[in-house]
């Protein structure tokens, strides 16, 4: 227990929980990238088997990670029950006495306390013992401070002035807060989920999480002009529960569909090979394709097939394929045809209408004639990424949050001041004022501040400092 | 020319001018050279302003941005950065009137907008959809704002560092007793960070929530939103170092210039590292 409580323990723990995450942005981590993953299994088999074993590529899922954000978590609570800050605005006078002589030995120790202040002034006035107790604490009041914890017996009076006292419990609040959040993170890993769906347009599929079906009834995407920059996507979505509708919403990249705490997200989109139509340019005539429908080339012995369209048309190991998803290099491949006997496919491009590459039997690709014929236009069939995801500890992060900020502010943005003010009668109807101060911010700001409120109160009060 | 490249580069030039004038300043005491630095300060800043403003214009012909900040590239976010390291420097000389601390601040902003202007391409481009929400506008605002005051801070240590040398070494020059002592030093670094650490979490937790509205998840370990983790907890390390340890001076500084290099690698090193928060990404 005795580790726990020690916050240098925490600090160490939190350089470490620094340390690991840190180390995790630099391997491929597999739930955002497993291509990246799977490409560095295949580069360096021996040293991912090591790496793999300890969690690298998916280190903020590992159990030890976990145990630590965990510990931190217990640790947090621990430190800050045992843990008192050196918060020396909390401390008050030692306690008041109504004994008569016990008053004055307590006295005594009021000021051996002021002493131990970090700022301190003394003076002394010609106003009378109970005209200067009230005079002080109004001067006090007006200046927005609180006045509490007095104290008055016939040989002393003290009393205590505070200003923004919340920020005290700033510090509680934030580390509160914390802990608030790691549940609501805990909450979500224990009931949440998070799936990918991919929708063709035009189809459904059935979620894994819920006994739900998604359909995609349209999906759109517009490009910035002469570019593959996407400047809008969206789905016309339907959710059903068997064969009732539950939601249905266009969603856009921001703007989710909620149903029941189940937020549908617009995650991403693609092409996967599937077209609707293909048109070809046959010199000025065109001619239009479905997939895998052969056509007959008018005036020609020729007959036509349009089968599969790489997206992101790219050569690797001399054979046809596709570099991604996107539509950013759309190529289709031809199938011809003279009196049944098939010639080799010719592969056509959208957007470089002079190249051709043929394709012999074993796959191999090699550059053919600019044919008399190109590809004008695709009609892709496209697949809506939907990203579904539930986190029941979300409402919990955002208290947390909340709270977070609460406490910062008290803590860091209010200037907690608090002045020990010690009166006592010296006979022949004089007074004399000792006072202690501190402020959370200290320093050279709340000397000038300190300096000039003592300034303030010499003259309402009306009276003479007595150097000591 | 574009009006906005000629207004950033009178900009650039006023920011340098600046930083020379607050070198020269450490070197003679002729209060002249303060004003004027903090003159040139002033307008390099207005000529900023008016720059941002026309990339603004340019950026909202594009209907898709309209009324996005155009801090979406680069360029515009050190520009950005740079403008504000300049006006943080600003309020806190006026506040503090420690003209001394320009030779330990200005620079950083000068190189900012400097590498801004000559690497960075300044062109305009359509926000993919991920970043076409009012967050945009919030989200990095916030966290740059902080990140210049931690640039501030990290002029201030730098000082402190340069002051204790001074102390420790037989020969004191001029410049010591021109510095502000080494308790005032280091009582500022950890206001400022006081002041920042605050602002730092909440842009992370608006970065949160944008995300779990957008990518369907509050945190998901990209390694911009890690390395903005990093940063808080080692600030949050100087925090308690200071406060519950009693750790000052030097060593503090240390902590504290640790924690600024974490902002700048999770400002400029995450491009290399994150697809999601990159500069270039396709979000």
């Amino acid at each position: 227990m005795k580790l726990f409580r020690s916050i240098r323990f925490n600090i160490i723990l939190g350089a470490l929980i620094a340390f690991f995450s840190a180390l995790g942005t630099f391997f491929p981590q597999s739930p955002v990238s497993p291509n990246k993953v799977e490409l560095y299994r295949s580069l360096h088999p021996l040293g991912f088997k090591i790496l793999n074993f300890f969690g690298a590529f998916n280190l903020y899922q590992t159990w030890w990670f976990m145990g630590l954000l965990g510990l931190m978590a217990f640790d947090i609570v621990v430190c800050k029950l045992w843990n008192k800050p050196p918060d020396i605005g909390a401390t008050a006078l030692p306690p008041e006495n109504t004994d008569e002589e016990e008053a004055e030995k307590r006295l005594s120790q009021k000021e051996r306390a002021l002493r131990l202040k970090p700022f301190q002034f003394s003076m002394d006035s010609s106003l009378s013992f109970d005209q200067a107790f009230k005079k002080a604490s109004s001067f006090f009041e007006d200046h927005g401070y609180a006045v509490h914890d007095e104290f008055y017996s016939p040989s002393g009076a003290a009393f205590l002035a505070t200003k923004h006292r919340l920020q005290r419990w700033g510090s509680y609040i934030a580390h509160i807060a914390l802990v608030i959040i790691l549940i609501g993170a805990l909450i979500k890993a224990l009931y949440g989920f998070v799936e990918m769906d991919p929708v063709m347009e035009g189809n459904a599929v059935a979620m894994k999480n819920r006994p739900w079906t998604l359909s995609v009834d349209k999906f759109t995407v517009h490009f910035y002009k002469g570019t593959f920059q996407p400047s809008l996507f969206s789905s016309a979505l339907r959710v059903k529960a068997g064969d009732k509708l539950i939601g249905q919403k266009t969603i856009l990249v921001n703007h989710p569909l909620d149903i029941h705490g189940v937020r549908f997200y617009q995650a991403s989109w693609g092409a996967a090979g599937m077209f609707r139509t293909v048109t070809l340019d046959l010199g000025g005539t065109f001619l239009t394709l479905h997939q895998r429908v052969p056509k007959k080339v008018p005036g020609t012995p020729f007959s036509v097939t349009a089968d599969i369209l790489m997206p992101d048309f790219t050569v690797s190991n001399g054979h046809a394929d596709t570099a991604s998803l996107d539509l950013k290099n759309p190529a289709v491949r031809f199938l011809f045809s003279v009196a049944g006997k098939p010639t080799p496919p010719l592969w056509l491009f959208s957007l470089y209408p002079h190249v051709c590459l043929k394709e012999s039997p074993d796959g191999t690709l090699e550059h053919a004639e600019t044919p008399p014929f190109s590809l004008a236009s695709v009609d892709p069939i496209l697949f809506s990424g939907i990203q579904v995801a539930y986190d029941p500890g979300y409402p919990w992060v955002i208290l947390g949050a909340l709270l977070w900020v609460l406490g910062l502010i008290l803590l860091f943005y209010l200037h907690r001041r608090r002045f020990w003010v010690l009166i006592e009668p010296r006979g022949e109807g004089e007074t004399q004022f000792s006072i202690g101060a501190w402020s959370s911010r200290g320093g050279r700001e709340f000397e000038r501040e300190f300096n000039s409120l003592m300034g303030q109160m010499k003259s309402h009060l009306n009276i003479m400092e007595v150097p000591r | 020319m574009n009006p906005e490249l000629i207004l950033i580069q009178i900009a650039l030039a006023a920011y340098w001018g600046a930083t020379i004038l607050s070198f020269i300043y450490l070197a003679y005491k002729d209060e002249r050279l303060n004003r004027w630095m903090l003159n040139l300060l002033g307008l390099g800043i207005v000529f900023h302003l008016a720059s941002f403003g026309f990339r603004i214009h340019s950026f909202w012909q594009i209907s898709e941005n309209r009324y996005f900040l155009p801090i979406n590239t680069f360029f515009g976010a050190l520009s950005y950065l740079a403008l504000a390291v300049c006006v943080a420097f600003f309020v806190i000389e006026s506040r503090h009137h420690l003209g001394i601390l320009g030779a330990f601040v200005l620079p950083w902003a000068s190189l900012s907008l400097g590498i801004a202007v000559l690497i960075a391409s300044p062109e305009i481009s359509g926000l993919v959809p991920a970043l076409q929400s009012y967050w945009i506008n919030i989200h990095p605002v916030v966290l740059m704002t902080s990140y210049a005051a931690f640039g501030n801070a990290f002029g201030v240590g730098l000082a402190l560092l340069v002051q204790e040398y001074q102390i420790k070494s037989r020969k004191p020059t001029p410049l010591c007793y021109r510095l502000p002592s080494i308790e005032e030093l280091d009582s500022l670094n950890y206001r400022i960070i006081a002041a920042a650490f605050p602002i730092l979490t909440v842009g992370i937790i608006m970065g949160g929530v944008w995300a779990e509205n957008a990518w369907g998840r509050f945190w998901g370990w990209d390694p911009k939103e890690t390395w903005a983790l990093i940063t808080a907890l080692v600030y949050a390390g100087y925090l308690h170092m200071r406060y519950m340890m009693g750790l000052r001076g030097k060593k503090a500084v240390y902590v504290s210039m640790f924690g600024f290099a974490c902002v700048v690698f999770t400002f400029v090193g995450v491009n290399f590292l994150s697809g999601l928060h990159g500069y270039l990404s396709k979000g």
